[in-house]
């Protein structure tokens, strides 16, 4: 009795198993649709710039469709998938969306080790890839791949940008050293790392004087502040991940911190919106895509518009540069007169686009977007109910990439040759 | 490294192990009592926290707003303590080590996810209240006002649970189960009561702390995972179920980080886990538990 | 009689292995992928119940050896190019003496004390992995690890992860019907009484903690190419709870208990997150519910309806 029995459940099983197997890999469909996949980091530290990065994405799709689709014929089905902010996951979604749902391009991730190993999944597998939010410059220059196109500043343009906008309060103010203070993973280390290294050669008399590296994801900041308090330098200079950042100046403003010491850190509209009240101001941040740097652009005034009547919220820099990544691979799509992956990915070589900051080109040497950055003293603005930049200075992306001849230097370095075909390095 | 700049230090020191302390005390109570080792007891700080807010954000008031939130949030967390002590807790008394442990650790993944679903993935931001968002200066060295008032709570916290379980009935009750579960029970006194009134007064610390700890940085989802960790290695080197041993762990945890950061600056963290290793193989017990209480 | 309790044993494990061998060719590409994935998380699981359900001791740390096992597979295919098969058995060979070292403390502990001890020493792997840009790539991990071009193909990496797992398998199952492997039995369920007989209880429970280090490792690096991309998470204490899930899900006292929980959980996983994020909660509450109502897991309870009563008894579930 028993043995038939097992065997009846097992058989049962087995048969369930297979039918599922059966129903999941659907007929391909004929190309009519367009499958776009979006991995993000739903869960985990980036959460909030995922979530808006998300409604922007999906605005933008509402849009296209409205319209009919890509080149009024295509119309774009969205899968949107939660990387949790680990890699291994980012890669196991990449792939079901590649393989199972056989999206054309993938969008987002907000962790830069996420973009990467998402990048190399999408070149594996021959899939456009358009991170928007990730920025760590390994993805354009160390780890290139002919498949991804890049919409936001990078690591190298953002720490440049302070570096040309911080100089010229060092030279005018006479500072003489400064202090770091960085979240202790890869995006806090390259970001401190650019700008140390930059700031030398463009001013070595402001000296870095001590170094700190809060762990990632810190809530009790009162070690360091105390710390950096007793160092007294002239300047202080930070990358910490987005929630760090906020626990800190909340930490350090009773203490008084940002009336002794100047700072710059990075601010984007979530930080300005989120500590409307608590924000220091003064404190000169960097941001990648402030919607009121560009309100003059017809393209943003409407974004603005519809993204506040849909979500009842000014756009996050996220939601900018995710929007924008739409766009750019619409344009992409419109080049290369279809949605074949090969001839989208040569047509958004080089290309121009017309985004919400305004009209920008793809440079071919590692398809990256000359975008903006944006440097400013956060204050009070009547216009909104919270802080903005005031005396904005926006550097171009030609003033604060990397030069194009130290590309290949640190492309040999990174051995991107053992891993790339050899006709795709070359310009 | 000037006078006062050692001074700072000391003080950011200590109130960061107060805080851990907030937590630690539950963690380490649950255990000593119980013998179950909560590994949700964070999520449960967290959850503190954000009904904190919630209740902070009904009662918006910038002087007392955080007054009254804070023990409302302590209250309502006491009163889910309870329910899932009953309902979940109370079942694997008898069970093996690791299906409590299980059942601990399933429960921060469901209440991770309940955080998500209730009060939605953005920051939650809580201001101190008026009067305590400066600082004053303790020999030189600026140290913030509220965090003098977290030094005192948990000093308060401190001694209120050491009367609490030395100079009541409850707590020579709680203090006989500990040594004799079978014996209470034969006494006539309700022992699945006193174990449901142990894990309610726990969570009932936990949801303080962590309406203590709204003002002080963002509240964000995750918080839980990493300062668990930090609290497993304050109960080892206090000592399982000791409660002086947790105000202790506390204080050398809080203390050794922020003088570590200082020195060996990347490493804090791991001095702090080979802290706790050493203290492992050395002294399992801790500094004040009982030998081979497992 | 006995003609029935063998087949009643090893029929399953031949329709589960006719299964393993049939199934790539008729699903699509990416359930070859799940499936790759439900093998090597299955060895890793099974490593982990050496410990667990045959040692009686909860270790919450074996991501170290796993994340130990990938990181040493993924360096030396990208730094220095060395064939895949000597990764492997170093990876094996370092797994082993991490464990050697880790374990030499660990054994002289039980219960609650073992438990957090282990964690202790994955979290200080997982940090050490994450600090160390300059060498392991730090939080962005290694990305791009090349795979032999045999084993580029999925089809292909199935097979051949197939073919491991079933070997490692097969040694694991005879170290576990060995005397060895009674010993280790001996000791979960009484340890007092066995080291009146003379065992040095501490010298078989560290030779079984590297055992199962090893096997840990060998898992990992079989997942470095798999993936073609690794990060520290591998070894972090999250990590160390899924073959935890795995072993608890399938029921730990069967040899095949962690691999069923492989396919349970790795299929759910898979399945679910394809429509909502919300995974945490759903397998939080599973492994609560079968914490509560289902103690031996899937075979445990199946077993329980099955056999006769006798037999039920004697297998009391110590842990």
């Amino acid at each position: 009795m028993e043995r038939i029995t097992r065997c009846k459940i097992g058989g049962l099983g087995i048969i369930i198993l297979l039918a599922i197997c059966f129903l999941f890999p659907l007929p391909v469909k004929a190309a009519e649709p367009y499958h776009l996949g979006v991995v993000l980091g739903l869960t985990g530290t980036g959460a909030m710039y995922s979530r808006d990065g998300k409604n922007a994405i999906e605005m933008a799709i509402e849009e296209i469709n409205k319209e009919g689709g890509f080149l009024k014929k295509h119309p774009i089905k969205l899968f949107i998938r939660d990387d949790q902010t680990k890699p291994d996951i980012g890669v196991r979604e990449a792939k079901d969306l590649i393989l199972r749902e056989k999206v054309k391009c993938i969008l987002g991730t907000y962790s830069s080790a996420v973009g990467l190993a998402v990048e190399d999944v999408c070149y594996e597998y021959k899939v456009l890839h358009i991170p928007a939010i990730s920025n760590t410059e390994a993805m354009t220059v160390d780890n290139y791949s002919p498949y991804t196109y890049q919409v936001v500043p990078n690591t190298y343009m953002q720490a440049m940008g302070q570096v040309i906008g911080i100089s010229k309060y060092a030279k005018q103010k006479g500072w003489k050293s400064f202090a770091s203070i960085g979240s202790d993973y890869e995006w806090g280390h390259s970001t401190v790392n650019y700008f140390v290294d930059n700031m030398k050669k463009a001013l070595p008399e402001f000296k870095l004087a001590k170094q700190y590296w809060p762990k990632l994801g810190e809530t009790e900041f009162s070690s360091y502040i105390t710390a950096v308090i007793g160092d007294k330098p002239d300047f202080v200079y930070a990358a910490l991940a987005s929630k760090d950042n906020i626990a800190w100046m909340k930490q350090a403003k009773p203490y008084g911190f940002f009336d002794k010491f100047p700072y710059a850190c990075l601010i984007s509209v979530t930080e300005m919106v989120e500590m409307k009240d608590e924000l220091p101001r003064g404190v000169i941040g960097e941001t990648r895509a402030p919607f009121f740097a560009h309100l003059d652009i017809p393209m943003m005034a409407n974004f603005i518009k519809n993204y506040r009547a849909k979500y009842n919220e000014y756009p996050s820099d996220w939601a900018v540069m995710e929007y924008d990544a739409v766009y750019a691979l619409k344009q992409g799509v419109e080049k290369a007169k279809s949605i074949d992956i090969e001839k989208v990915k040569n047509g958004l070589k080089g290309l121009t686009v017309n985004t919400t900051r305004g009209k920008l080109y793809f440079r071919k040497i590692d398809n990256m977007l000359n975008c903006q950055s944006y440097i400013g003293i956060i204050a009070d603005d009547p216009k909104y109910p919270f802080p903005i930049y005031k005396d904005l200075v926006i550097i171009t992306g030609e003033e604060s990439w990397r030069p194009e001849s130290e590309v290949p230097g640190v492309r040999e370095k990174s051995g991107l040759a053992k891993k790339r075909k050899p006709e795709e390095l070359k310009f | 490294m000037t006078g006062s700049q050692i001074f700072s230090q000391f003080l950011s020191g200590v109130s960061r192990g107060m805080i851990l302390f907030f937590i630690s005390s539950g963690l380490t109570l649950i255990f000593g009592v119980m013998n179950i080792l909560n590994f949700a007891h964070a999520s449960f700080w967290l959850v503190g926290a954000y009904f904190t807010w919630t209740f902070w954000k009904i009662f918006y008031s910038p002087a007392f707003g955080l007054w009254i939130s804070i023990p409302l949030a302590a209250l309502t967390m006491a009163g889910i303590g309870w329910i899932i002590e009953v309902i979940l807790i109370r079942r694997v008394y008898e069970r093996s080590l690791p299906e409590q442990l299980l059942l601990t650790y399933a429960l921060v993944l469901v209440i991770g996810d309940v955080i998500k679903l209730t009060w939605g993935v953005e920051d939650r931001i809580v201001t101190r209240p008026k009067g305590m968002d400066g600082f004053i200066n303790i020999f030189g060295a600026p140290f913030p006002t509220y965090y003098i008032f977290v030094i005192g709570l948990g000093g308060f916290v401190a001694w209120g649970l050491w009367w609490l379980l030395h100079k009541t009935k409850f707590g020579r009750t709680v203090r006989a189960s500990v040594f004799s579960r079978e014996m209470v029970g034969a006494l006539g006194i309700p022992v699945h009561r006193i174990y449901a009134g142990v894990f309610a007064l726990s969570l009932f610390i936990a949801g303080l702390a962590g309406g203590v700890q709204a003002p002080i940085s963002s509240i964000t989802l995750g918080m839980d995972m990493s300062i668990i960790v930090e609290c497993f290695a304050v109960v080892v080197i206090g000592g399982f179920g000791s409660l002086p041993g947790a105000l202790v762990g506390s204080l050398i945890v809080g203390l050794v980080y922020a003088f570590a950061i200082l020195i060996i600056p990347k490493m804090a963290l791991v001095l702090i886990f080979v802290v706790t290793a050493i203290v492992l193989i050395v002294r399992p017990w801790g500094l004040f538990g009982t030998p081979m209480r497992a | 009689m006995l003609k029935l309790v063998v087949f009643r044993s090893y029929g399953w494990l031949i329709l589960a292995v006719a299964a393993s061998i049939v199934l790539p060719m008729v699903v699509g590409v990416f359930w070859v992928h799940v499936l790759t994935e439900i093998l090597i998380m299955g060895l890793f699981a099974t490593s982990f119940n050496l410990l667990f359900g045959y040692m009686g001791q909860l270790s919450f740390g074996q991501a170290a050896y796993y994340g130990i096992g990938a990181y040493t597979t993924a360096l030396m295919i990208t730094k220095a190019s060395i064939p895949l098969p000597i990764c492997m058995i170093t990876s094996i060979l370092l797994a082993g003496i991490c464990a050697l070292i880790f374990g030499y403390f660990c054994v002289r502990l039980i219960g609650i004390y073992f438990a957090i001890l282990t964690m202790a020493f994955g979290q200080l792997v997982f940090y050490i992995i994450f600090q160390w840009y300059g060498f392991t790539g730090g939080d962005n991990g290694i990305q791009g690890i090349p795979v032999p071009l045999l084993l580029q193909d999925p089809y292909v990496y199935y097979y051949f992860t197939l073919a491991v797992v079933i070997a490692a398998l097969i040694v694991m199952w005879f170290i576990i019907n060995s005397p060895f492997g009674y010993t280790m039995r001996a000791i979960r369920d009484n340890s007092n009484r066995t080291r009146f007989i003379g065992i040095n209880i501490r010298q078989y429970m560290l030779i079984n903690f590297v055992i199962s280090g090893m096997f840990a490792g060998l898992a990992g690096s079989l997942w470095a190419p798999f993936n073609r991309s690794i990060a520290p998470d591998l070894a972090n204490w999250g990590h160390s709870g899924i073959p935890v899930f795995m072993a608890v899900i399938g029921g730990p006292l069967g040899f095949f208990g962690p691999l069923v929980g492989s396919v349970v959980y790795t299929f759910l996983s898979a399945f679910v997150t394809g429509f909502t994020e919300y995974w945490p909660i759903i397998i939080g509450i599973i492994i609560i519910l079968i914490v509560l109502f289902l103690p031996g897991g899937i075979l445990g309870t199946l077993q329980q309806k099955t056999q006769p009563a006798e037999i039920n008894n004697s297998k009391k579930e110590t842990g």
